[in-house]
This record gives structure tokens, sequence and C-alpha cells, in this order.
């Protein structure tokens, strides 16, 4: 299965930033038929039916996230996540910067599917250049009549407000966003009530990720059976797959789902001359490795739980035989310490220590013992907090540390603490 | 929004566009922050405050949330803030001797600025950039696949002042372009600690008491107790007089 360029036609061949040329490819097409001829119903029945699922992370069904919005008379909003930081992944980045009129019109239709009058965007504070051109996007795509008052004379009234991030990892996370976007600390919320219950400002919010909502487009207009013949039984469709690490030549790829993790390796240009795979990370920095025996498994939701990791948010780091993995932990740990908010302590000291313990290690001086503290740890951070930013800190750790141990093992130098 | 803010004419207009893009004006501190750093360089106390009465918070909680985002600066920075990224993908791609070389030829390490005042250097979380290690930023704007060849040129270029991103806001000079008046931290009641819900703005609250024990005699009818603080109080703060006589008199 080679690439198939759906969201990404024409990035790096045209230049998508312009509404005339967007529109020239059938851009906003879509949005007009949505408005003039559809009812939010049909925009929702399409979502479900294409079997679209959350890009960002998650992997939650669009259309069943979108059901659960109370019919109670509250304003409703929709707010486009493209607060993209998970390590690894850089999709969302290229989207808004090169196709940001395709992120608009998604933005448009999610926001008409769920019958919201007002919809955001957050965006990452590090993509000032993003952010700019987005917002002059939404400049071109106002002047065109495209959002406003009464759109395409309809009656429906749609506004889009753009919001920029300040720093944040955890802001990813839908309740820290939203708590974000309400000019708060961006600390997740305790679920329930979910926020397509109580969201922005209370009322019942829906939060997609830029892929998401950018897909609805094309399948708005080749049809929800279109999207849901491709892939496997519970991935549909395609995947834009940011691959990294030892690769000859990383970058976005989009796929169908369920094309096979060796194919992606060989997509990306393969290893470098002379390497051999030692470890492959699918899913973004919250995931475990999968390894040589899962190379010919498909590259979709269910294979990669099965393998014991997840998709995420497709971000493919491969590893070869020249990485140091304790240095690679190291490195992943501090990260989600470094990120985490501190609201729950399993997360904020667990993650710590953590840290510190692989300090010690990266220098040499690992202690007998450590090894079995570290597995201790995670064990007692999993599950225990109010978001899964503190479950994100063992995946990597522990699939490495049993992969590897004699990585660190080198590494211990001494039977116990000095006194 | 606050009559008394006096944020200067030339913010005053962009914050107001800001403000009514949301529903609630608090949604619009993030922004604000942004706006005010790009002016100034870093998000000042004053900048804290001016945004504090314009969207009807106390600068504590405007503190609070400013000092989560790691993009705010709370002291001034470099004119050239060079970020660095160092994430997973960019450490196995060579991230660590850029690092190490830029540390060298800076004589600093991470979150330290030059005795001149040129640079600030940061080593950040993964930048979205993983395809194109070793990524980094200046001043938010994405230098890709970087080489120790092309630090020494961009360096050259900096202090030759010919860099094309632009520098950022000096924080010495001018003079800061905004001020608060004294009068209006009285006038939002919300200054005193234990009597944040002053019922109205001519409301001196706790007559600027931070304890708010004052304001606690004197909802718990402890009248003798409520008179010899303020006395106390009134001895030190001679300013306080005038507002607390008028409320003897009307009765209280």
């Amino acid at each position: 299965m080679p690439v198939t360029k759906v969201l990404t036609a024409g990035i790096g061949e045209v230049d998508l930033r312009n509404i005339e040329v967007y529109r020239s490819r059938g851009g906003y097409a879509q949005w007009e038929r949505a408005v003039k001829t559809l009812s939010p119903a049909d925009v929702l029945k399409t979502a479900q039916d294409s079997g679209l699922r959350g890009r960002g992370g998650a992997g939650f069904p669009t259309g069943r996230k979108w059901q659960f919005l109370p019919a109670n008379g509250k304003p409703r909003y929709l707010v486009c996540n493209c607060d993209e930081a998970e390590p690894g992944t850089f999709k969302d980045h290229m989207l808004l910067e090169e196709a940001p009129h395709l992120v608009l019109e998604g933005i448009l239709l999610g926001a008409y599917g769920i019958g919201a009058h007002h919809a955001f965007i957050y965006i990452r504070g590090e993509f000032k250049r993003g952010y700019q051109i987005f917002c002059e996007a939404l400049q071109a795509a106002r002047q065109a009549g495209y959002l406003g008052a009464n759109v395409f004379g309809s009656g429906y009234d749609l506004e889009v407000t753009v919001h920029r991030g300040a720093g944040a990892y955890i802001c990813g996370e839908e309740t820290g966003l939203l708590n974000s976007l309400e000019g708060k600390r961006g600390e997740p919320r305790l679920k329930p009530p979910f926020p397509a219950v109580e969201g922005l400002y209370g009322c019942p919010t829906v939060v997609n990720n830029v892929e998401t909502l950018a897909y609805l487009v094309p399948i708005m207009e080749k049809g929800a059976a279109w999207f849901a013949a491709v892939g496997s039984e519970q991935s549909k469709g395609y995947k834009i797959v940011s691959i990294s690490g030892h690769v000859r030549n990383p970058g976005n790829y989009e796929v169908a789902m369920g094309t096979p993790v060796a194919e992606l390796i060989e997509i990306a240009g393969g290893l470098r001359p002379g390497r051999k795979l030692a470890a492959v990370q699918p899913g973004g920095g919250s995931s475990a490795c999968i390894f040589d025996e899962h190379l010919d498994w498909g590259y979709d939701y269910e294979s990669m739980t099965k393998a014991g990791s997840m998709l995420g948010s497709g971000a493919v780091v491969v590893f070869d035989d020249t990485t140091d993995f304790v240095a690679a932990a190291y490195n992943l740990v501090r990260f989600y310490s470094h990120e985490s908010c501190g609201q729950c302590t399993p997360c904020r000291e667990g993650g710590h220590w953590l840290e510190r313990v692989l300090e010690r290690f990266v220098a040499g001086r690992g202690v007998r013992g450590d090894l079995e503290m570290m597995h201790r740890i995670s064990s007692n951070i999993t599950g225990l907090n109010l978001c899964p930013l503190g479950d994100s800190i063992e995946p990597f750790l522990k699939s490495v540390l049993d992969r590897f141990p004699a990585q660190f093992e080198a590494r211990i130098a001494r039977e116990t603490v000095p006194a | 929004m606050s009559d008394h803010a006096t944020g200067n004419d030339l913010l005053r207009p962009e914050c107001e566009r800001i403000i009514a893009q949301y529903e609630e004006k608090r949604s619009a501190l993030l922004p604000l922050a942004h706006l005010f750093q790009e002016h100034e360089g870093y998000v000042s106390r004053e900048a804290l405050r001016v945004i504090a009465q314009m969207l009807e918070l106390t600068p504590a909680v405007v503190e609070s949330t400013v000092s989560f985002y790691s993009l705010f600066f709370r002291k001034p920075v470099g004119k050239y803030v060079l970020q660095v990224c160092r994430g997973l993908s960019c450490s196995i791609n060579g991230a660590p001797e850029i690092m190490a070389y830029l540390r060298r030829k800076l004589g600093i390490g991470s979150l330290e600025t030059t005795e001149d005042g040129l640079f600030s250097y940061e080593e950040v979380e993964c930048l979205a950039a993983c395809d194109r290690a070793t990524c980094m930023q200046v001043n938010l704007e994405f230098v890709y696949s970087l080489t120790p060849q092309m630090i020494d040129e961009m360096l050259a270029a900096m202090r030759a002042g010919t860099y094309p991103v632009a520098p950022m806001a000096r924080t010495d000079s001018p003079p800061r372009t905004w001020k608060i008046e004294p009068q209006a931290q009285v006038a939002t009641g919300r200054r005193t600690a234990g009597a944040t819900d002053v019922p109205s703005a001519d409301d001196p609250g706790g007559v600027g008491d931070r304890s708010g024990v004052i304001m606690l005699d004197r909802f718990v009818d402890k009248t003798a107790a409520f008179r010899d603080r303020t006395s106390e109080r009134l001895a030190r703060d001679p300013a306080a007089v005038l507002h607390v006589l008028e409320e003897e008199d009307a009765g209280h």
C-alpha cells in the first residue's frame, strides 16, 4: 500500500494558503453544500457512518463524540485542538501552515454538524508562524462570506476565534485546553462531567483534533462509504503518520489505516546503511515500543493495542541499534516530569523521582535495586491521575526496560546508595 | 471594562478587540499576556496589573495563570531568545551536540541570558518539527536542520543586527508606555484579602489592611474590636481616614 494523498494532496506543490488556489481545487464547496442543502444531522450522520476516529491520540469515534451533546438549550461550542506537542508528532503543524483553508473548512463543517455558532481553534503557542498563516486564511474566508452572520444567506451564523496557547503540553488534554481557553491555568478537570455536557463556559462542547476535522472535508465530498471502505475493522480511512528518528527520509506520510509497520519504515526511506532496527515507538511519546516481531502488523488502532502499545497521534519514531535506550527513557520521563501540571501527586512526584533515578543511570551511577524501584514507582503512577499524562510515563520506560535490560544493568555502578 | 484601567492608548483598542472575541472576558488572559509581552519583551508586574484590571481579576490570579505557561517571561530576556529542541527525535539526531555547541558559543546555560543582553538560551521540549532535526526557534521563528556552521552564521548576523527575525522588544528603553493610576487599585474593590466581595467600587473594603481582620470584625459584629483596629490602622495609614470617617457618619 503506497502513500495516498488526501489531506496532503497539493502540499509542497501548490500554494494552498491562497484561498483562490484552494477554491480552484474544490475548496469550500463542501461547506457551501452543507450549509445550503444539508442539515446538521446529515453532517453528523456522514461523520458517524465514515467510522472516523479522533486523530489526536485517544481515537474516540468522532460521530459518537458529537452525539453526546445534550439538547439543553445552552450554546454549543466546537474547539479545534491544534496544541500539537506529543513528542514525535508534527502533522498538525504541517496542516496548519500548509493547508490552513482545509483546516478551517473542517472546523466549519464540524461546527455545523453539532449546531455550534462559535468555534475556536487553540493553536500551540510555539506555532507563531502557523498562527499568522491561519489568521490570514480566516480573514480571507471571512471576506469571501464563508463565516460570520447569515452564511450564504442560509440564516446560519458562525464565528471562529483563533486562540494561542503559551507553552504547556498539558493543554493538549481536552479539559486542560478548555481551562486554558477560559483564561485559567491549563490544569485538566475532573471527569465527569465530560466536555460534551459541561465544556467551555459550562456549555456542551466538542474538542476535535486538527486532522480529524480536516478529514471531514474529503468525507463530505466523497461520501462516508469511500472512507469506511479503506482500513481495517475498527480503523477506517487514512492517517497522516509522522515518521522520524533513525530513518533516511523523515516526514509526514499519509497512508491507509492498516499499512504494515515495516512498510511505513520503507516509505520513510528505510534505515541508514549498515544499521539494524532496535525498536519502533508507534504512537508518540506516550506509547510503548514495539519490536521486530510486530513489523508485519498493520498500523491501526486495534493492532497497535494488541501489540501492547497504541496508535496515539500517529507519531512513529524509529530507533536503530545505535540507540542508547537509557538516555531515550530519561529524555521522555524528563519530558513528562517537566510537563506535569502538578495537580495529582502520583504524576507530579512519581515523574520527578523517576527522572532523578534515570539521571543517575545516564551518568553511569545506577544502584542495584533501581530497576526494580523504577518498575515500582511507575506502577504507582499509572491509572491514578485525573488525566492521561501520568499514565504516559510508564509505557516507553517499561517497554525498553523489559527489552534492553542489559543497557540499564551496564550503568549500575554501586550495590547500595552510600550512606 | 473597568473605568480605571489605564493601559496606554496604543494597546487599548487591540485589548478591547481581543476581549470582545470571547463570551467571557477572562478568556482574553493569554492573548493579552502575549500582546504585552510582544510590546515589552516580557510580562512585567505592571502588565499583570493592567491585565487584571481589564479582566476584573486580582493580579494574583493573573500571575498564577501566567506563571503556568512557559512561553511567558516574567523578567527581561535577551534580544534573541534561542530555544533549541531537546525532544527525543532531535536528541537521537544530533541535538546534544548542537546544544553543547551553542552553550559553548554563548557561554551560558539553559534559561540564562548573556551579559550583553543579546541572547537568551533555553532547551525546550519537542517543537513538532522532528522531520527536520535538530530544530530551534529564534523568537518563535523556526530554524531547521541545524549545523554548527549555521549557528556560527546566525550568531554573527544577530550580533551585526542583520538577522532577518525581529528582535524581542527591548525592556530597558524606551520606558514602559503604560501605567496604573494609584486610585484605580482601590476602586476595583478587590485588593483586600478577606474582602473580595466588597459591595461597590466606592467601598474601601478593608481600608487597605491586607489581613482582612478589620472587615472580619465588622462582619461578626465585634464593634469595639472593629473600632480599635480601625483606629490603629488609621494611625498607620492617613490616606484611609476619609473613607472610614464617612462610613462612621453614615451610621455603620
